[in-house]
């Protein structure tokens, strides 16, 4: 217990000491996380809200609300006798009812406001080629009981362009600020060490364990990773608010882009472990020259 | 206790500061190590704290070789010996109370241990009345006592004092010496390298006299200068 006591005050003593270099590794960590923590999230939007046009379905049939048994066994019959149809599913009012759930499940009041009937049935559909995509929606834009034909494949490809693209900036620049915070605390904990050469001569020389030496410098280069990683979790949640508030009051294509809230958090939990990895890692490469002897 | 076998030490740059150096030193003994600048009386004694290790032959503590232990064992070998310097190596910033203290404190011992020893060994060192005071405060001797302390607090086996008197004056030596000779006089062998030929002379104890990193004196009730 006084053990423990002595290395939180030992690492906060040091911590203070240089607070400007500490800050300056706090702010580099904070930066390079959330942008690897923005591409995450990004990534996940875009990976749910494509998820459903995989596998070939290029377009989805909306029916009217108020669309009878008739007209879509209608429908469905057409599409069954359709050439160019390689395969299809139907969706239920339940069905999208449960979609519209997944989407808002951050969104209590939303879904509480919302009831199957308030939804369309709609079907996917998948044809055998893609380049007869526009035919088959032409065909079916007419059918009575149809409301609309959607085919977002050509911006499906444009925001997965965009993703990719944004995707190998962001983690090339997050990888160039990564290395610098390393390169931050390596100083920090430098300047550390040589503040208090004198106690750390007389700790080798009464026989201080290399690890007692040791620690008091590697929590201050893991409390400066944590502190950043959670500055870079803050900067992603409001990333999250910022998409979440997009999707909410967008068009049928763009609903379906949803992050939730575990999505977030598995993400600052993947951010929180590099950072505190990387606070590691500038400590023990700042204390290698110093310790070894 | 202590046992040199042929030992020698080439430093980077072909400088022998050993040559072929075979001693024993017996638990208990109080041996003075004499010789001028760079005849190796440092390289001496970084050899039995290994901060050095030999380039060939034996360094024994306590009958094993040190240069076999491994590296995390290296802070048990320490603990074991104590350290005295010209320049006493106090933190500047911590009381004499908490100097002391210090040593206990990073080798892990627990709080009610270091309650009851600091003070004992600040009795036994006559700075009791100084323990709230900071090393700037106190007189050259004063401080040397402090560092005795540090050394001494936590009851090693050996204590190694490299010139503990060289930046002080006769009279304040004279007490140093008589504090080393008692805490030689509880069973700690005591190892003191010095170029003081007066404290010698008139302590009539074991002297090693090395040269150009070579032995060559070993005489059981010594004076500095022998036959130069």
């Amino acid at each position: 217990m006084s053990r423990l006591a002595y290395f939180v005050r030992e690492t906060l003593i040091s911590l203070r000491r240089n607070l400007l270099m500490t800050l300056a590794g706090i702010i580099t960590v904070a930066v390079s996380l959330a942008l690897f923590g923005g591409i995450r999230l990004v990534q996940t939007v875009v990976d749910h809200g494509t998820s459903k046009w995989k596998d070939g379905v290029e377009l989805e049939i909306f029916m009217d609300l108020e669309a009878g048994e008739k007209q879509i066994e209608e429908v469905r019959r057409q599409l069954e006798a359709d050439e160019d149809v390689r395969r299809f599913r139907f969706l239920t009012k339940e069905d999208a009812y449960n979609e519209f759930k997944r989407i808002f499940r951050d969104e209590p009041e939303l879904i509480e406001s919302m009831t199957p009937d308030a939804l369309p049935t709609s079907f996917r559909v998948a044809p055998t080629e893609a380049e007869l995509t526009e035919q088959v929606k032409r065909r079916f834009e007419s059918v009575s009981g149809v409301d609309e034909v959607i085919t977002p494949q050509e911006q499906i490809e444009k925001i997965l362009d965009i993703t990719r693209w944004i995707n190998y900036v962001f983690t090339a620049m997050a990888v160039v600020l990564l290395a610098s915070s390393v390169f931050l605390i390596v100083n920090t904990i430098r300047l550390a060490t040589f503040a208090r050469r004198r106690e750390i001569e007389v700790m080798k020389l009464v026989g201080a364990s290399n690890w007692f030496v040791r620690i008091p410098f590697m929590a201050e280069g893991l409390v400066q990773g944590a502190i950043g990683a959670g500055f870079a979790f803050g900067l992603i949640f409001l990333l999250k608010v910022v998409v979440a508030d997009f999707v909410e009051g967008a068009s049928r294509l763009w609903q379906g882009f949803y992050v939730t809230n575990a999505d977030v958090i598995g993400i600052g939990l993947f951010v929180l472990v590099i950072g505190g990895g990387v606070g590691v890692l500038g400590s023990i490469i700042g204390l290698r020259r110093f310790l070894d002897a | 206790m202590i046992r040199f076998e042929n030992v020698t030490k080439v430093y980077k740059g072909d400088v022998a500061a050993l040559r072929d150096v075979s001693v024993e030193i017996n638990k208990g003994e109080f041996v003075f190590l004499v010789g001028p600048s760079g005849s190796g009386k440092s390289t001496f004694l970084k050899l039995l704290l290994r901060d050095e290790v030999a380039t060939e032959g034996r360094v024994l503590v306590a009958g094993r070789d040190i240069a076999r232990l491994g590296a995390w064992k290296v802070p048990n070998l320490r603990r074991n010996i104590g350290c005295v310097f010209q320049d006493y190596k106090l933190l500047p910033n911590k009381t004499v109370y908490e100097n002391v203290a210090f040593a206990l404190e990073v080798i892990g011992r627990p709080k009610h241990i270091i309650r009851t020893q600091v003070p004992q060994i600040l009795d036994l060192v006559g700075l009791s009345k100084k323990a709230d005071s900071f090393p700037t405060e106190l007189s050259g001797g004063e401080q040397q006592r402090v560092s005795i302390a540090r050394a001494f607090v936590n009851r090693p086996l050996i204590l190694l004092a490299d010139e503990p008197t060289g930046n002080l004056d006769p009279a304040t030596t004279v007490g140093i010496m008589r504090l080393l000779d008692r805490i030689n006089r509880t069973g700690t062998t005591v190892v003191m390298a010095t170029h003081d030929q007066r404290i010698v002379d008139a302590m009539r104890r074991r002297v090693l006299e090395l040269d150009h990193g070579q032995l060559v004196r070993d005489q059981a009730r010594g004076v500095y200068g022998v036959g130069t």
